[in-house]
């Protein structure tokens, strides 16, 4: 496997692929790039429809064997499946159901709320200052319309009081979620290390410093934060940031469920 | 062993684990509910998945809900034949396309087939009965769906993004099965079960984007999934007009 992984600040889907690289010690060229100026579109990375059209919104690109391949779960899934190492999903197909089936629902319910928070609190200041040219040519090089409109969003200030609140629910109730997992002592939500560790704390690592309330009750589930941030591979991929708090850094994500 | 599903029609998420339990060979009892009279939200039903929705499967015990995690269970834990490609890019490929219907195209699918279909299937109950009823779903996002279709409210906007999404979802159908056989990689696949039962009606639904002359490789690919015994099958559970519009794949190409 020769792969190239071009991937944002390590936080959200950035944090999960390149912490799964390094947990399965996969031969991944990393390339950087500004996810949150848009630079995923900029031409540089390859940008196939199921790039473009992830329902990750921007996150990280791996390029392997000349597929261009998006969305963190499956990517980790993709590492995984393809190279040696330990493995990162339980081999019995109950837990690793049981797995997939957390991933799932962080997918649909905490990410879309981890990234409207963050982008509201980090991103919207820096877009605000854009010049209207750059921004749109920003936009405009953006495929998919329904992104492209996130990105206006958030530009906008257009967080309405609903969403806000609704966000915010989501992400205490995914902390509610991993601390009742966490009972009776378990280290990682499923058995050994997992890609649910890895995804599960990538969206919500930014989250403790904007929903305190929803991590107050929770002290497992701080321990176990702090657990998966002083694993090798996170620590590792922790390490890339060129920012000094990386859990900060966010681009517009996927967006809040439109049916239910 | 035992196998027992909680599912409504062949269509959509219930049809899914259906679809796939029958091409792995696997005997399971079926519990259908009617989601029209809202079976998924009694009691029964919920002491099975609080969630609310539907499928739930329990092999020996355990619950399972999801149906797409669902169909990578039962691939693995069933023998029978492959569901999934052997290549870890053309796994990521099949998964890629799960996700895309799923989160994506799907629901843009659900809400206009809400508005036609499961809304106005309702609407003539008694208005106190339906308030009841909704009262009783436990995911609140739920409540607003299942009012918008009984209401037909479904603002215009968004039933607009919904056209455009469908739109172009079955441009890139037609695009990728262009490129191979079956949606996700070369072999038959959970991509292909998946897509399948969001779309098998499509040139019904939508004919004007979807038909022999504009998108032949989606009805060559419709065509040849209903073709397998197992979907017959499958859609022979159905006992809705809902599930038997998968009649119009056994017309000959034009
Ligand atoms: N993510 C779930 C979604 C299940 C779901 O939403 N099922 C629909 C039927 S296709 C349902 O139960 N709708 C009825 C309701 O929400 O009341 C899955 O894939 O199983």
């Amino acid at each position: 496997m020769t792969a190239i992984l071009y991937h944002g600040e390590p936080n959200g889907p950035s944090l999960t692929v390149l912490a799964a690289a390094f947990e399965k010690q996969a031969p991944v060229e990393l390339r950087r790039i500004d996810l949150a100026a848009g630079e995923r579109h900029g031409g540089a990375v390859p940008c196939p429809f199921e790039v473009s059209l992830s329902i990750e919104g921007e996150g990280p690109v791996l390029v392997a064997d000349g597929v261009a391949m998006a969305d963190s779960v499956f990517v980790a899934c993709y590492l995984d499946d393809a190279g040696g190492g330990p493995a990162l999903r339980p081999a019995d197909p109950y837990a690793r159901w049981e797995m997939m089936a957390w991933c799932r629902q962080v997918i649909e319910r905490a990410a879309p709320a981890a990234a409207f928070l963050g982008t509201q609190a980090h991103l919207a200041p820096r877009l605000a200052e854009m010049a209207e040219p750059a921004f749109a040519q920003l936009t405009g090089a953006i495929a998919s319309i329904d992104l492209a409109e996130r990105w206006k969003a958030v530009r906008a200030g257009d967080f309405p009081e609903a969403q806000v609140a609704d966000s915010r629910a989501k992400i205490a109730q995914a902390v509610e979620r991993v601390e009742a997992r966490l009972a009776g002592g378990r280290k990682w939500l499923f058995g050994d290390f997992s890609i649910a560790d890895l995804e599960t704390y990538s969206w919500l690592a930014g989250m403790a410093a904007l929903v305190p309330d929803g991590f107050a009750g929770a002290p497992r589930t701080r321990e176990w934060l702090a657990r998966v941030k002083a694993r090798p591979s996170v620590a590792r991929a922790l390490a890339l940031a060129s920012v000094p708090a990386p859990q900060d850094a966010w681009a517009p994500g996927p967006e809040i469920n439109r049916w239910g | 062993m035992s196998v027992a599903l909680y599912h409504w029609e062949p269509n959509a998420n219930s049809g899914k684990p259906m679809l796939a339990l029958v091409e792995k060979g696997v005997a399971f009892e079926s519990r259908y509910l009617d989601l029209l009279n809202f079976d998924q939200h009694k009691p029964e039903y919920l002491a099975v998945n609080p969630q609310g929705t539907i499928p739930a499967m329990v092999h020996d015990g355990r619950v399972l809900t999801e149906s797409t995690a669902m169909m990578e269970y039962v691939d693995e834990a069933f023998d029978g034949p492959a569901l999934m490609p052997a290549g870890a890019a053309d796994r990521w490929r099949v998964r890629w396309w799960m996700k895309f219907m799923d989160q994506w195209l799907g629901p843009s699918f659900s809400m206009v087939g809400w508005s036609v279909f499961v809304g106005p299937s309702v609407r003539q109950r008694d208005p106190e009965e339906l308030d009841a009823a909704i009262g009783r779903i436990p995911l609140p996002e739920r409540r607003v769906a299942w009012r918008k279709a009984i209401s037909g409210n479904f603002s215009e906007a968004e039933m607009a993004e919904s056209k455009r999404r469908i739109a172009l979802g079955i441009d890139l159908l037609e695009r990728a099965l262009g490129e191979r056989e079956w949606l996700g990689s070369d072999v038959y696949s959970l991509a292909d079960i998946n897509g399948f039962n969001s779309g098998y009606a499509l040139p019904l639904s939508q004919p004007g984007l979807a038909n022999d002359a504009l998108t032949p490789n989606i009805m060559r690919w419709l065509r040849a999934i209903y073709a397998r015994p197992a979907t017959r099958q499958t859609w022979a559970m159905g006992r809705t007009q809902m599930a038997s519009r998968v009649s119009i794949l056994e017309s000959e190409p034009a």
